[in-house]
């Protein structure tokens, strides 16, 4: 009875490309919008996972191995898996539905949410969200 | 050995419990509202309308897991019916199997104060 489906809520996408990769609620649309009269939400998440990194790696490679590449994507509920973590990164001004409308407008956003990830990232936290979930 | 084990179905204790439920879900189903199955069940706890859920005993446990795990967010209680899928389609009165099912708004009922506590 309680609403577990609210921005900053790490989910893992179940269906398409993505599938299996881990992402955060940036918006929820409930009730559905005319395009999509389901319920939906707008996320952003891991494309590409950063790689494991050693002690024996160059200051170089370890930059080249922390690099996290983003997605944004409008999925339907059904086809996340909620879980009961969270990711508090402010997307809100970067991530918006006017971002997907066109290429280069998405290219620039997903940009800006791999910035904030990799920041996220370099400091250690939510290490779950980060690391690949293997199946 | 097999009879003792058979023998727990015929405890007061269960019958009681078992009969009570059942009782309770038929006033559900005559004076609340609910819905019936794994897609609409789901539906229900993510939009926050559900207030109780019934999961029947062979229900697969990969699917029985999700639905505790989306409870537990949600923080919806969970009843695990003691009987089958046909017991539970049973209780509820319909003509098919119901795996889990979701009470939405309880009616006259009083399932949703009683029952999880019992157990």
């Amino acid at each position: 009875m309680v609403k577990f489906l609210k921005p900053n809520k790490a989910v893992v996408l179940l269906h398409g490309r993505f599938a299996g990769h881990k992402a955060t609620i940036v918006k929820n649309y409930d009730d559905g919008t005319r395009e999509r009269p389901y319920g939906h939400c707008l996320v952003a998440g891991v494309a590409k996972y950063p790689s494991k990194v050693i002690r024996k790696d160059s200051a170089k490679k370890q930059a080249k191995k922390s690099r996290v590449k983003a997605f944004i994507k409008l999925v339907n509920y059904t086809h996340i898996m909620p879980t009961r973590y969270t990711l508090d990164v402010d997307l809100k001004d970067v991530v918006s539905p006017d971002a997907l409308v066109s290429r280069d407008k998405k290219v620039t956003a997903c940009k800006e949410v791999k910035a904030k990830f990799e920041e996220r990232f370099k400091t250690g936290k939510n290490r779950w969200f980060f690391s690949k979930l293997r199946f | 050995m097999l009879s003792s084990i058979l023998s727990v179905f015929d405890t007061p204790s269960f019958k009681k419990n078992y009969e009570s439920i059942s009782s309770r879900l038929a006033l559900v189903m005559k004076s609340g509202k609910y819905t019936l199955g794994y897609k609409t069940v789901l539906k229900t706890i993510r939009s926050s309308k559900a207030k109780l859920i019934l999961i029947s005993n062979n229900c697969p446990p990969l699917r029985k897991s999700e639905i505790e795990y989306y409870s537990m967010l949600a923080k919806v209680s969970v009843h695990h019916f003691s009987g089958n899928n046909v017991d539970l389609g049973t209780a509820c009165g319909k003509f098919h199997r119901v795996s889990c099912l979701g009470i939405i708004d309880q009616g006259d009922s009083d399932i949703i104060k009683n029952l999880p506590g019992d157990q």
